[in-house]
């Protein structure tokens, strides 16, 4: 569902990355004649696969179809995605979703590669354990935890971030229902909860590099900075683009946990994504048609960036998305 | 002269360096722990708090007291922790088993198989036909809408997958000779083997139950069922203390009119982090480690 479980599958994939051992194709397979019991075993979630995954798809056909509370749904073609396109609102949250993920994408996605290098230079290993265990911290928490947290630091009567302004004699500003503000708000919580964790998979891959990378370049007379850009950035350059690539792929998955609990009456034009837009039309205001176009529009166009990003990834980098 | 100095300009760059990410560090944990502050301040002197403290003002238990001993939070917290045990376990037994067979590369079907799990990855249809679902299923309102969702996910299925294939051939083999069966096998010589990978799913099934708002929000009408993230989502995001305090509890309870929203608002955020706080250390053991020695070994 959500841009979070694929990364943090992204980073599971990181501990199962170790060469396959030879001896798979030891015959043990030969010696079982039959295989009953291992469909046994798949039958449980095969079947929640069809029910949870596979029926819903077919349910998605009430895209094409009047809803009634009674009686059989109406067929009426492409009427929903026709309002749909005329609609000033849905262009809007189209834009957002769009303006969003790039926001996150220019400012986000760098830091953890950042932190990475900067945390691959500091030399003692119990204060480099206890920064990472500190940063990592907040990628464990829900987005309701977050909101409360944000709208907290943010408040402009009591939180931290006014009252730092007030130092510098700045007069207080509430971040979260200003609409010049909240999109950089969603950006800024995006970085507090995840660059940190996300750092965690480029400190792996420079951990990987060949030591006598940097050897070598020592013996050559390279500085600190030298060797950062000429054996730890490309020895991560793999990653890196393995990440850009997973992002763009999920490009319309734009943060619906995020938006939903950030957002306020306020702002709402701001920040009101695709995700939030099904769920407010569909299940708040009954336009249950009208929202499953909309998602099923969304998940259209995420099927493409998806396989897109796979198959670029796997021809640039030998690595796929999954 | 040029090297003393080159020492010394490295000394500055590492400071320069170790305090740009102790800043970071303190920008993560600094809000939360302004958080635990007030919850624990004395509610009289909570108004005057600074955002920026780190220590309660004077010392007081009351906004703890008074959520722990509210219906809606007790409630909540059973909800959450029944939701969230009952769902791992099936969480984790219907992976790992789907996963061993899966990992069988003899097993006729298996690209297929594989092909079936990975579409669901790749299109989603959206919400709404998720509800209709849930709805036709008769599911609507009852624990089993929010403990079945994801059920199986097909991204940890394929890490699993992946230890799963790494076990020795030979071992499953020896296990075969004396007469183990497909469950033996997985019981006795796989999982024991892939603890680690097991551990670090187990625990990501616990994280994502617990957080899980959305589903048990939209499946979960009665709010006697809702698991504490979406009390708490009432609470602090949608303003609602009056229904969640109750005024029951509000009078039962000594000196509850002089604590602020503030107080428990962070009192709650905070009883909502402890478990996630609980099980960090066990994450950070597990799946750091594992990444580590993972690239190490790569």
């Amino acid at each position: 569902m959500s841009l979070d479980e694929k990364q943090l599958a992204a980073h599971l994939s990181v501990i199962g990355n170790v060469p396959k051992t030879a001896n798979l194709r030891t015959a043990l397979g030969m010696k079982i004649r039959a295989w009953w019991p291992y469909y046994l075993m798949l039958l449980p979630g095969l079947v929640y696969f069809i029910v949870f995954h596979y029926y819903p798809i077919y349910q998605a056909k009430l895209a094409f179809e009047d809803f009634r509370i009674f009686g059989d749904n109406l067929w009426v073609g492409t009427k929903h995605f026709e309002t749909l396109f005329d609609s000033r609102a849905f262009f809007q949250v189209l834009a957002n979703t769009l303006i969003i993920s790039a926001m996150k994408m220019a400012f986000v996605f760098p830091v953890p590669i950042l932190l990475a290098l900067l945390i691959n230079e500091v030399r003692a290993s119990g204060l480099r354990r206890f920064i990472q265990s500190a940063i990592y911290l907040p990628h464990f928490l829900s987005w309701v935890v977050i909101a409360g947290i944000f709208i907290a630091a943010l408040s402009p009567s009591s939180g931290v971030v006014n009252e730092i302004r007030g130092w510098a004699g700045l007069s207080p500003r509430g971040f979260m229902t200003e609409s010049g503000s909240i999109r950089w708000v969603v950006v800024f919580s995006e970085m507090w909860r995840s660059a940190g964790w996300d750092s965690l998979l480029y400190f792996a891959a420079i951990m990987a590099i060949d030591p006598q990378l940097y050897d070598a370049a020592e013996m050559d007379g390279a500085n600190r900075w030298q060797k950062i850009i000429n054996v730890t950035l490309p020895g991560i350059t793999p990653t890196i683009a393995t990440l850009f690539i997973l992002n763009v792929g999920l490009f319309m998955n734009a943060g619906f946990d995020q938006v939903f609990n950030l957002a306020n009456d306020a702002v709402r034009d701001q920040i009101d994504i695709i995700d939030t837009y099904v769920y407010r039309i569909g299940l708040q205001s009954g336009q249950f048609s009208l929202a499953t176009a909309a998602g099923l529009f969304k998940g259209v166009i995420g099927m493409v960036l998806i396989v897109a990003a796979h198959t670029i990834s796997k021809r640039l980098t030998g690595k796929g998305v999954w | 002269m040029a090297r003393a100095n080159s020492t010394r300009f490295e000394r500055l760059e590492q400071t320069i360096i170790v305090s740009s990410l102790l800043l970071m560090v303190v920008i993560t944990v600094q809000p939360i722990l302004n958080l635990l502050a007030v919850s624990f301040s004395d509610p009289a002197q909570v108004p005057s708090m600074s955002g920026l403290a780190v220590t309660p003002s004077g010392f007081s238990t009351d906004v703890w007291m008074l959520l722990l001993s509210h219906p809606g939070v007790q409630r909540g917290m059973l909800n959450s922790v029944f939701i969230t045990v009952t769902g791992t376990i099936l969480n984790v037994t219907f992976t790992a088993l789907m996963a061993w067979a899966l990992s069988r590369p003899r097993l006729p079907g298996r690209r297929i198989l594989f092909v079936f799990v990975l579409a669901t990855i790749v299109f989603e249809p959206g919400l709404i036909p998720d509800y209709f679902v849930v709805r036709e299923l008769g599911l609507l309102n009852t624990y089993w809408a929010v403990i079945l969702y994801k059920l199986v996910n097909a991204w940890y299925l394929i890490i699993l997958i992946r230890f799963f294939e790494e076990v020795p051939g030979e071992l499953l083999e020896a296990a075969e000779l004396d007469g183990a069966n497909a469950f033996q096998t997985l019981w006795k010589v796989v999982l024991p083997l892939t603890m680690p990978a097991l551990a670090t799913i187990t625990l990501f099934y616990l994280v994502y139950h617990w957080n899980e708002f959305l589903r048990p929000m939209i499946y979960l009408t009665d709010s006697a069922m809702h698991p504490l993230q979406v009390v708490l989502r009432k609470f602090v995001l949608e303003g609602d203390k009056s229904s969640m305090v109750g005024v029951a509890a509000m009078t039962n309870y000594q000196g509850a009119g002089q604590i602020s929203s503030r107080a428990l608002n962070a009192g709650m955020i905070m009883l909502t982090i402890l478990p996630i706080l609980a099980v960090y250390p066990l994450i950070l053991k597990f799946f750091t480690k594992g990444t580590m020695s993972g690239a190490l070994k790569g």
